[in-house]
């Protein structure tokens, strides 16, 4: 009996510069040297089934992936979260399993926390303005021009160590991302300044508030 | 520094090549160890990751407690250039600390044409490229390698070579040197006693004077030193050290596997290979060790593939039986060999089938010249018949694509050998139109790829000229013009690059002036054709009164003193000259399992030369 095992993990530290694609190749071996059960394709090319719900922007850190793998034959989700985080490298460390429930299509949302180098009053001016307006990539790879403010009515702002420190809620779906690095090439041009970003996924919703994993 | 390079990180291409942290990279506290090594492969991370040699000395060095080595790559023009702005030297991967603070520098020269990407490194790590202008403050830059067998060309800008292989006597050098830190390092007198290591080439204790022809005069060991230094082997392969686990990179690069060392050397004694005098005497690892290494490091890499390193795999006594035993657990656990430098001819249908061979490797020949005689003055042992029964049982099962691997300007060349090239591969093509079986509304495919042929040291061709770029591109045109069918796609080298390789391959320490201008005018990752500009290197030996013709295309006496003449690799220069003549005769000599030919490498007593005698 197949299992669709949903993982949960962190991706911080050096591990930030790896790309989506690197990533996923990471994994693989991950989960073969954790000689995790794993089931493989058929047919002339065989390779482990592993998908990801919302890959990552390179650059950003999260403690909110979602990896699902599918295992030949059940096992204990504690043995196997502690398996593969004794074979992981440095910054990836899986959190939790449980078998996958919600289907991939169902997620809605990822909450962010975007730590600026500029003061909290800054951000909140940016936010309290008319519009704010970015170019954006379509899908079909020509650009338009969005307002991203209503994306970040329900923002908090606070002030933190080095600066502004803000907590969003964006749209990630197969209809509709809002990547938050659009905000700080808004700020940037609304307050004519080099401002820097770091960006940390905190969590993956479905449309109901409920988590996705 | 850190915060500093984490900024830049996400303004490069291919980020994780600069921020290490890859699993199984080695992180010692620094406080901890007694030396600090930065091994420094000249090229960029996805090629240096690729080399086996490195992740060897890489794993062996930092098995010693109080010793930590880093992995240092040159960084792409992209990054440079914001290191550089940012005043960021270069710095090893795994503590990001600037390597200029190192006790040792350390380079693998793997092939001449990076060079210029060792002066650099080294400028980039602020450290003066002259090993004279370095006293104790500095950080020791050593060597080794294969193009370490004449390492003349760099010698005023690394202090010590490595001759041969490095697992033994790296050590050796490495331990020295804790004994004189502990009771007061001065580099003059370390050096001094490290040249009476077996294995260690401390060039700066050795003049060279030159004649007015611009020929080696003499070459003159100073302070007592050695007149010639012998290079290092390891005796036996099976009690040698071999890593348990890769660094396994994030990012793709060159030959992404596990690599399982099957034996050193090759028997062939192809007369233009190098690697093949060099290495010698072949020696093999069991199957028991090999099975067990390559099991060990794919389950602590999680690799999904590994290959069976050497010179050419079906030399290996045991193969069958060792392929029976890492199929034991590679197909159960999805794992892929690969089988580079594989004679596909002597295998069983039933092993060729479980290993997929064919459809993995493709089918792959390195005839390396056209006609039956130059092959045989070549030395290099595979008839046309071999080629043409191998090619068409595999298009009976189907294949339809051929790799044929040719040189161009071989020693005795004439024009019918280069029209035997074209021939060949119409053979080929002939091949497939005459199986019955062939699957319908396919054609074939041959791929002919003619590199330049590069005369080496220790090589029976040490001797000969190198083809003028004329006589080379004058080949080239007559192998485009004999080619009369669209089924054969033709590829070939850039002659140029040849030439700069044959001109630093056999160069002398003269040429030292020549690498440092060219440093100085920004020459760097010459191996990449996208930074090498071949008319400003001829620029550079014309402003530094050197002529490219004297090292590359002149036919030199076997009186000569050659500028490695003081450095031993087993081979003697007797044995090559004969070599050299029968050559010219187009007379093959037998290989080492067939019958000894006395080259000289049995001075070891070791491997093929002891094998059943």
């Amino acid at each position: 009996m197949l299992k669709t095992v949903r993982l949960v993990f962190s991706k911080t530290g050096r591990a930030k510069y790896v790309s989506h694609l690197d990533l996923v190749r990471t994994m693989t071996r991950a989960v073969r040297r954790a000689e995790i059960p794993l089931w493989y394709t058929e047919g002339f090319n065989r390779h482990p089934y592993l998908t990801f719900a919302a890959p990552l922007s390179l650059g950003f850190e999260s403690v909110a992936e979602t990896m699902d793998i599918r295992l030949e034959e059940d096992m204990d989700y504690a043995d196997l979260v502690a398996r593969l985080n004794a074979v992981l490298p440095e910054g990836l460390q899986v959190l939790s399993a449980a078998e996958a429930v919600a289907k991939a299509g169902v997620l809605s949302a990822a909450t962010y926390r975007l730590t600026l180098d500029c003061p909290a009053e800054t951000v909140q001016a940016a936010l309290a303005a008319p519009e704010l307006l970015v170019e954006k990539k379509t899908k079909k790879k020509t650009m338009k021009t969005i307002d991203i403010l209503p994306h970040f009515a329900s923002a908090t702002v606070e002030t933190g160590e080095t600066g502004a420190v803000m907590t969003v809620s964006l749209p990630c779906s197969s209809a509709e991302t809002v990547n938050p690095s659009l905000f700080l090439t808004a700020l940037n041009a609304f307050t004519g300044h080099e401002w820097t970003m770091q960006v940390l996924r905190l969590g993956l919703f479905q449309a109901d508030g409920t988590p996705f994993a | 520094m850190n915060k500093q390079l984490e900024s830049l990180f996400l303004q490069v291409q291919k980020p994780s090549r600069y921020t290490g942290g890859e699993l199984n990279s080695v992180t010692k506290n620094k406080d901890e160890v007694a030396v600090r090594f930065a091994f420094c492969f000249p090229d960029l991370y996805e090629v240096g990751m690729s080399h086996l040699g490195m992740k060897i000395l890489y794993s062996q060095f930092n098995n010693e407690p109080d010793v930590w080595c880093e992995r240092v790559f040159t960084p792409d023009s992209d990054m440079e250039a914001l290191m550089r702005q940012h005043d960021i030297p270069l710095y090893g991967l795994e503590s990001r600390d600037p390597i200029r603070a190192f006790d040792f520098i350390g380079f693998t020269l793997q092939y001449e044409m990076s060079y210029t990407a060792v002066l650099h490194m080294l400028d980039l790590a602020g450290v003066p490229l002259r090993a004279a202008d370095r006293d104790e403050g500095f950080p020791l830059v050593v060597a080794g390698g294969p193009c370490a067998c004449n390492p003349e060309p760099l010698a005023d800008f690394i202090d010590l070579f490595f001759l041969g292989e490095g697992e033994e006597v790296d050590l050796e050098v490495i331990n020295l040197y804790k004994e004189h830190k502990a009771k007061g390092y001065n580099k003059k007198a370390f050096l001094r006693a490290c040249a009476d290591i077996e294995g260690v080439y401390v060039p700066s204790l050795y003049d060279v004077s030159y004649n007015e022809d611009g020929t080696v005069a003499a070459i003159t060991p100073l302070d007592g030193v050695r007149p010639t230094v012998k290079k290092r082997i390891i005796k036996d392969l099976n009690n040698c050290y071999y890593p348990d686990s890769f660094v396994v990179p994030y990012t793709d690069i060159v030959f992404d596997r596990a690599q399982s060392e099957i034996f050193r050397g090759c028997i062939r004694g192809c007369r233009f290979c190098q690697a093949g005098f060099i290495y010698r005497p072949v020696r093999e690892k069991s199957v028991d060790t090999i099975d067990r290494q390559s099991h060990d490091l794919c389950r602590s890499t999680g690799y999904e593939e590994f290959s069976l390193s050497s010179l050419s795999t079906s030399d290996y006594t045991h193969l069958e039986e060792l392929l029976d035993r890492l199929l034991d657990w590679a197909e159960p656990e999805h794992t892929n060999i690969s089988l580079p430098s594989l004679r596909i001819d002597g295998f069983s249908e039933e092993l060729a089938n479980r290993l997929n061979v064919l459809r993995r490797a493709g089918l792959t020949f390195a005839p390396e010249a056209g006609t039956q005689r130059l092959r045989d003055a070549i030395n290099k042992n595979l008839t046309e018949e071999e080629i043409l029964e191998t090619v068409s049982k595999a298009f009976k099962g189907g294949w339809t694509a051929v790799k044929l691997y040719f040189m161009t300007g071989l020693p005795t060349e004439t024009l019918e050998d280069i029209e035997g090239i074209a021939n060949l591969g119409q053979k080929v093509v002939n091949a497939f139109y005459a199986n019955p079986d062939k699957p319908k509304g396919k054609g074939v495919t041959v791929s002919v790829s003619a590199s330049c042929f590069v005369p080496k040291p220790f090589t029976p061709f040490q001797w000969e000229p190198q083809d003028t770029l004329e006589q080379l591109q004058e080949k080239q045109q007559h192998l485009v013009d004999s080619v009369h069918t669209k089924k054969i796609s033709l590829s070939w080298h850039d002659a140029k690059t040849s030439l700069l390789e044959a001109v630093l391959a056999r160069g002398d320490r003269r040429l030292c002036r020549v690498l440092e201008e060219a440093h100085k005018r920004g020459f760097n990752l010459d191996s990449w054709s996208e930074h090498f500009d071949f008319d400003s290197w001829m620029q550079v030996f014309a402003d530094c009164n050197l002529d490219p013709a004297f090292y590359a295309n002149r036919r030199r006496p076997y009186e000569e003193i050659l500028p490695w003449d003081h450095l031993d690799y087993g081979v003697t220069k007797a044995f090559l000259i004969r070599e050299n003549k029968l050559a010219h005769e187009a007379t093959t000599t037998p290989n080492c399992r067939q019958a000894c030919s006395g080259c000289g490498a049995a001075c070891w007593k070791e491997g093929v030369c002891v094998e059943n005698r």
